[in-house]
């Protein structure tokens, strides 16, 4: 699933290292929700949402949404 | 070359290697005595049965391990690919284990002893493990 994770990231000069403390998980989650490797669950997915102030929507691409546009 | 750093194991994964390089040592201790004991004196029925049984119980303990890894993780992304790793290696020893199997009653193979069967297992699981390491290698920090 795509997400704009890397982009809040970088507006707020975070490095993965200190989302990942942010949200008390590993580096390596945090790379691989960003690279769309890993899907976070639904409780992460919201602690992510409320860090950033945003809902979930404004951060994650519905992966079926975005396929409709692009067919 | 890349190194993993200290930072990149989470607390559960630091207690599951610490918990198996013990248990691997044990089994390091334990095993030659018993294979001495086996071929050079006769031993009874029933220590034999001991013996096999202590021989097993550092195996059993890297298994249990994992279990316990898996409960203690608290990366879900961690937890997820373990997960994963797991079950490509249970399916690939499994498959092996039945179509060696079927070699073996054939006659098209040599008889290979039960215990290699979790041997394969961890070889699949580390070898998967390594690739996921490399795999994950991230440019940007």
């Amino acid at each position: 699933m795509q997400s704009r994770l890397r982009v809040l990231r970088a507006e707020r000069g975070w490095s993965q290292q200190d989302l990942a403390q942010r949200l008390e998980v590993s580096r390596q989650s945090v790379n691989a929700i960003e690279t769309g490797k890993y899907d976070p669950s639904l409780p992460l997915a919201f602690r992510i949402a409320e860090l950033f102030e945003r809902s979930i929507e404004d951060i994650f691409l519905s992966p079926s949404r975005h396929s409709s546009k692009a067919i | 070359m890349f190194v993993a750093k200290q930072s990149d194991h989470t607390p559960a994964q630091r207690a599951h290697v610490r918990r198996v390089l013990w248990l691997m040592l044990a089994y390091a201790v334990i095993l030659p005595p018993l294979i001495w004991l086996r071929a050079h004196r006769h031993v009874s029925d029933p220590l034999l049965l001991a013996m096999a049984i202590v021989a097993s119980l550092p195996v059993l303990g890297i298994f249990a391990s994992w279990g316990r890894y898996l409960s203690d993780e608290r990366d879900e992304y961690h937890q997820a690919t373990t997960l994963r790793r797991i079950a490509i290696a249970t399916n690939a020893t499994m498959g092996a284990a039945v179509v060696w199997g079927f070699l073996q009653a054939f006659g098209v193979m040599p008889l290979v002893e039960a215990y290699w069967v979790p041997f394969v297992w961890v070889v699949i699981q580390g070898a998967f493990g390594c690739v996921a390491l490399f795999a994950r290698r991230d440019p940007e920090e």
